[in-house]
């Protein structure tokens, strides 16, 4: 996760819904008021870049415990049912729909917050479509000589479905499979020419 | 709603769909400076926050403040961070550019519309401004120099040369691009548009790398 990672950026663009946990007067924008105070107890939903630094920053409140200016929920895209689902069957859920950055929006959010149990399920979880990525970019690779096009040879509607709902890590290492066969097959056969 | 960092997160957009294309989209001049722009404002807010304060500013005391300013600060942090990584996803590209042997005039030909490098005087080029932003032509000239330089030092390898070995000594290559008079071993050889020749691979490598020649069979 470099300073310039393109990916990691956007992956900071993803919202979660945040409660701020006191009295601002400048930033009523963030709820749509510009020019209202934004009060204790509002939920808006924070871009992860800016809502990291308010929840881990305390307030420094002299009196009591020191809290901090916002409490954050974790995100729909991780929302109970979603994980529930994935218990299920993993493969049988399109993560795209829920974040382009699916894993890397989990990580960060387990760096925020504990969550044993989600840990195990996601590992769980891209372990088991890890192994279906593989097979399905061994397919497309080792098939017709040319990568892209041989979409529609040997993998059925399925397949195509599944291959959607990769997301943005899930394509990388899709790529790379696909492209390490596809080379791999290539190499074998100017040996055989030879 | 917008608010702060928008702008910036569409240009990260846009660096993220050039990392996939095989051209250099052209630079988003108005997005980066209005991004700049967000920059500056936000400074100017976070100074007139501070002004009654008198360098005497206390988070603890005025929490409502501390917590504008950070939001104010780390809005400026993004920004700073969105423009940067824009700008290098697009320099990455530009040498690797420099070092497959495109020229500087192709790049600028390319804005006109990629893959219609043929129709350089075509009716859709009214404005053939370049897909460079001026600092960006500047570093690819001066990388250029850099790597000259650099391939100076060993004047019996190529080190942009392909790492194909050649099957052919020699091969049969077409003209695409006007290109000129060129010396070989064997004497010249005018290069005119659509003709054809069999030529010795290592004199025109060069030439078939910036788009000039079409090798054939």
């Amino acid at each position: 996760m470099s300073y310039y990672d393109i990916d990691s950026i956007l992956t900071d663009a993803e919202k979660i819904p945040c409660t701020f946990q006191l009295d601002v007067p400048e930033l009523g924008y963030l709820d749509n008021n510009p020019g209202q105070t934004l009060k204790a107890g509002a939920r808006v939903a924070l871009p992860l870049w800016l809502a990291e630094l308010l929840a881990i920053t305390s307030a420094g409140g002299s009196d009591d415990q020191t809290k901090s200016y916002v409490a954050f929920d974790l995100p729909p895209a991780l929302r109970n049912d979603v994980v529930q689902a994935l218990k299920a069957e993993p493969l049988a859920v399109p993560l795209r729909d829920q974040s382009a950055h699916f894993y890397s929006l989990a990580t960060h959010m387990m760096d925020l917050s504990e969550e044993p149990e989600l840990s195990t399920t996601l590992r769980k979880t891209f372990v088991k479509r890890a192994a279906e990525i593989a097979l399905h970019a061994r397919k497309l690779g080792g098939g017709a000589g040319k990568g892209d096009e041989g979409s529609n040879l040997g993998v059925g509607g399925a397949g195509e479905e599944f291959l959607r709902g990769l997301d943005e890590w899930e394509r990388r290492l899709f790529r790379k499979a696909h492209d390490g066969t596809k080379a791999g097959k290539e190499w074998m056969e100017k040996i055989k020419k030879y | 709603m917008p608010m702060y960092g928008d702008l910036g997160n569409k240009l990260v957009q846009h660096a993220k769909r050039t990392q996939n294309l095989q051209h250099l989209p052209a630079y988003q001049t108005e997005l980066v400076r209005s991004v700049a722009r967000e920059v500056r404002d936000l400074d100017r807010e976070v100074a007139s926050l501070l002004e009654p304060f008198q360098d005497s500013f206390d988070p603890a005391a005025e929490q409502a403040t501390a917590c504008t300013l950070l939001v104010n600060h780390m809005s400026m942090r993004r920004n700073k961070r969105c423009l940067l990584a824009y700008h290098r996803t697009r320099t990455d590209k530009l040498e690797e550019l420099v070092w497959s042997g495109s020229d500087l005039l192709d790049l600028a030909g390319q804005q006109a519309g990629p893959g219609a490098a043929n129709s350089m005087n075509g009716p859709g080029d009214s404005n053939s401004s370049s897909s460079l932003s001026p600092q960006e032509e500047d570093y690819v000239r001066q990388y250029g120099d850099l790597l000259a330089a650099y391939k100076g030092h060993w004047t019996d390898i190529d080190l942009t040369g392909s790492l194909e070995p050649p099957r052919d000594l020699f091969i049969d290559v077409r003209v695409l691009k006007d290109a000129g008079e060129i010396q070989t071993e064997y004497g010249a050889i005018n290069l005119t548009k659509n003709s054809q020749f069999y030529v010795r691979q290592g004199d025109v490598e060069r030439l078939i790398a910036q788009g000039y020649l079409q090798k054939l069979g």
